[in-house]
């Protein structure tokens, strides 16, 4: 393996004395202030959470959820493939058997831990039934403890399509 | 000896060998659904079809004996379109419901479909309906329209157990299999088909959507539910956040034992690895600090000397026996290992044997007493007891004994508040060990699951008292167990990959 010599800097009298290049610093910091501070409506920082993001794509991937079929029940058959497909291993399934009728396998248990989800979308990729998606809009979540943010599946299964 | 060319490689066959074992044995990839060594051939499915030269048409592999000289391809252009062919007939009416098959990820179909179909769907038509989801008995759950009509089931029912309940029913695209009517699936080996069957059209009852088998790790072990001692794969899983359990046994093969099968007794045999498991130690009732138990039962032993008894149970493994012996000579104690888990009715001329433990040939061969008589003899001058790797505490006290006892057990038991001590050791698939079956061959069990709950291993709580630094399966072989009369030619190592049969002098 090759290796790449870096030069080194910061070794002139300007550079040692250190004051120059903070006040050059502050200097850029000084003349956004005066800007923002002359004209207030083109600050470009929200002042959340009083204002809300409007910019935010469709394709924003926010909390999952579950979809449901045209009967109105769950659509994921416990296939493991999310799981599998999970960088974060951060979905956790119990499968079952299914007794209406409707199909063979579906998912006892299903829950996703926010805290460990690293929002990459694994899961709604590989889901070959369209079971999972992350198009709920909701991009900010709280709880007051650990185990609030692990969402079961009625909790999946309630979240709805976001805009 | 002969030599064949295959994709212009030469290769050395047996004479009169089937062509599709050869190529198997070799490495050289064809599909085949019918063919199963253990069942032969059958010659249904022409999935295993190969070019030979001079032949006018591709010809199927498992039905053509090797010739010296043959030159064989299994690339071509043509014979992969021949395969896409025979690929796309098979799938006309299959579900495809992979997402719900217990089959995918082991699935011959979708291996072959991954290797030589790879073609877009043509069919624009309704596939056909059949069952999906019929009980054929014994854990055995039949999708019919998973079936790639092989025949394998069929024929393991008929040729290998000759129960004949499978048979296929109904013509061309319409047929299925079934069980004759009014009858079930019952025969001690029935599981057997549902990893003969190449697709997902059986499946195990028990396994049933327990897990994805891609996420299994298998391990080899030797079963211990008959002192046949079949190979096993042992398929365990630790999910995120919870304990390693053992969601399945699968033969392996292994000719010199138990072939490609085991029963349904020793395949379901995993349960007692997972459940019902001592969880602590235990001192008069009171549970106990684990370390303070292994001490306090080295304080026991000691100070008992000859008034204590080892009982040990046939199923230990060879190592553990051998440790244990040494044990008793070194503290002076007693050993005998009566026990009585036999069953008439088990035994079969397949596998199955009456004696349901793995290794009471080790204990015969090590020369320790295991008669009734000797025990009884033993029991009336002793104060202490202590039942290693059983836990039948109540035989003992029918022939009149009465003074302290102590246990080592895997499995939890009941009345564990009249007992002196009992420590949890670790069960069959915890710990490695060699184990010699009913027809005298060694074998070594490999598998060791690491479990959360707390646990010894035998050889180790030996060492602990002896404290010799000899506490693997190797230690115990170089520590003199190799200089046994029926072992004098027998390499550990060897042991480790293979059967071997002992030779007695
Ligand atoms: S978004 Fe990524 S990390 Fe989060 S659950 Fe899905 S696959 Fe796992
Ligand atoms: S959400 Fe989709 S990928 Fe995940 S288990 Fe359900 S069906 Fe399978
Ligand atoms: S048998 Fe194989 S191809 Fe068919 S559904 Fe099951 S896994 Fe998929
Ligand atoms: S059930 Fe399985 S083994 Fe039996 S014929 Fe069908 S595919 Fe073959
Ligand atoms: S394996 Fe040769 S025809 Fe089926």
């Amino acid at each position: 393996m090759g290796f790449k010599i870096v030069p080194r800097y910061g070794k002139s009298l300007k550079d040692k004395l250190y004051l120059p290049a903070l006040f050059g610093g502050m200097k850029t910091t000084m003349s956004h202030f005066l800007k923002n501070l002359s004209d207030t409506s083109n600050i470009k920082t929200e002042c959340y959470p009083e204002m809300q993001p409007t910019d935010i794509t469709s394709r924003y991937r926010g909390v999952h959820r579950l979809t449901h079929r045209d009967d109105d029940s769950v659509r994921c058959v416990a296939c493991f493939m999310c799981a599998t497909a999970c960088p974060a291993e951060c979905i956790f399934i119990e499968a079952t058997q299914r007794e209406d009728n409707v199909d063979e396998k579906m998912p006892k248990k299903f829950s996703i831990d926010l805290l460990e989800c690293v929002f990459c979308g694994g899961c709604v990729e590989a889901c070959p039934c369209d079971a999972i998606r992350m198009d709920t809009g909701i991009f900010t979540f709280v709880a007051q403890k650990r185990e609030d943010f692990v969402l079961n599946k009625e909790q999946l299964l309630a979240n709805k399509e976001g805009n | 000896m002969a030599i064949i060319t295959v994709d212009g490689r030469e290769i050395n066959v047996k004479d009169d060998a089937l062509l599709i074992d050869e190529l198997l044995a070799n490495d050289v990839s064809v599909p085949h659904f019918c063919y199963h060594p253990a069942l032969g051939k059958d010659g249904n499915c022409r999935m295993c079809m190969v070019e030979i030269e001079g032949q006018k048409r591709p010809q199927i592999a498992c039905d053509t004996p090797v010739k010296d000289g043959m030159i064989i391809r299994t690339q071509s252009e043509n014979i992969a379109r021949v395969k896409r062919q025979m690929l796309e007939l098979e799938l006309v009416n299959h579900p495809i419901d992979c997402p719900i098959c217990d089959q995918a990820g082991e699935c011959s179909l979708q291996n072959f479909y991954m290797e030589a179909g790879l073609y877009d769907s043509r069919v624009d038509i309704a596939k056909n309906k059949k069952q999906k989801h019929v009980d054929l008995g014994a854990n055995v759950i039949l999708d019919q329209e998973r079936c790639v009509l092989c025949t394998r089931c069929v024929r393991f029912t008929s040729n290998i157990t000759k129960t004949h309940e499978l048979g296929v029913v109904v013509r061309n695209d319409h047929s299925f299999i079934s069980t004759f009517p009014g009858i079930k699936l019952s025969n001690p080996y029935a599981m057997n088909v549902i990893d003969l069957c190449p697709v997902g059209a059986l499946t195990s009852k028990d396994f049933r959507f327990t897990q994805r088998v891609w996420f299994l790790k298998p391990q080899e072990a030797i079963c211990d539910g008959c002192s046949r001692g079949c190979s096993l794969l042992v398929d365990h899983n630790r999910e995120k956040y919870k304990d390693d359990l053992i969601y399945r046994y699968r033969p392996k093969h292994n000719d010199a034992v138990n072939g490609y099968f085991i029963c349904d007794y020793g395949r379901l045999n995993y349960k007692k690895e997972n459940d019902n498991r001592l969880k602590f130690a235990y001192i008069r009732g009171m549970e106990s600090e684990f370390e303070y138990a292994t001490l306090k039962l080295e304080r026991l032993l000691k100070r008992y000397n000859s008034k204590a008894l080892l009982l040990i149970s046939p199923t230990l493994s060879l190592e553990e026996i051998y440790r244990l012996k040494k044990l008793s000579q070194k503290l002076d104690l007693d050993i005998n290992s009566f026990d009585e888990n036999f069953d008439e009715s088990f035994g079969d001329d397949m596998l199955r044997q009456n004696d349901k433990t793995p290794n009471r040939r080790a204990i015969e061969l090590q020369g320790i007493e295991s008669s009734k008589e000797d025990l009884q003899k033993k029991l009336k001058d002793k104060d202490f007891v202590l039942l290693i790797n059983r836990a039948d505490v109540d035989m003992i006290k029918d022939l009149g004994y009465d003074g302290s006892i102590g246990v080592l057990s895997s499995s939890d038991f009941l009345h564990k508040d009249k007992l002196d001590i009992i420590i949890p050791v670790a069960s069959h698939t915890q710990r490695d060990g060699t184990f010699i079956n009913c027809d005298d061959f060694i074998q070594y069990s490999k598998c060791q699951i690491k479990r959360d709950i707390e646990s010894i291993k035998i050889l180790d709580l030996v060492e602990g008292i002896l404290n010799d630094g000899v506490s693997t399966c190797e230690a115990v072989w170089d520590s003199g167990l190799k200089e046994e009369n029926f072992l004098k030619d027998i390499n550990f190592n060897d042991v480790r990959f293979n059967s071997i049969k002992i030779e007695l002098k």
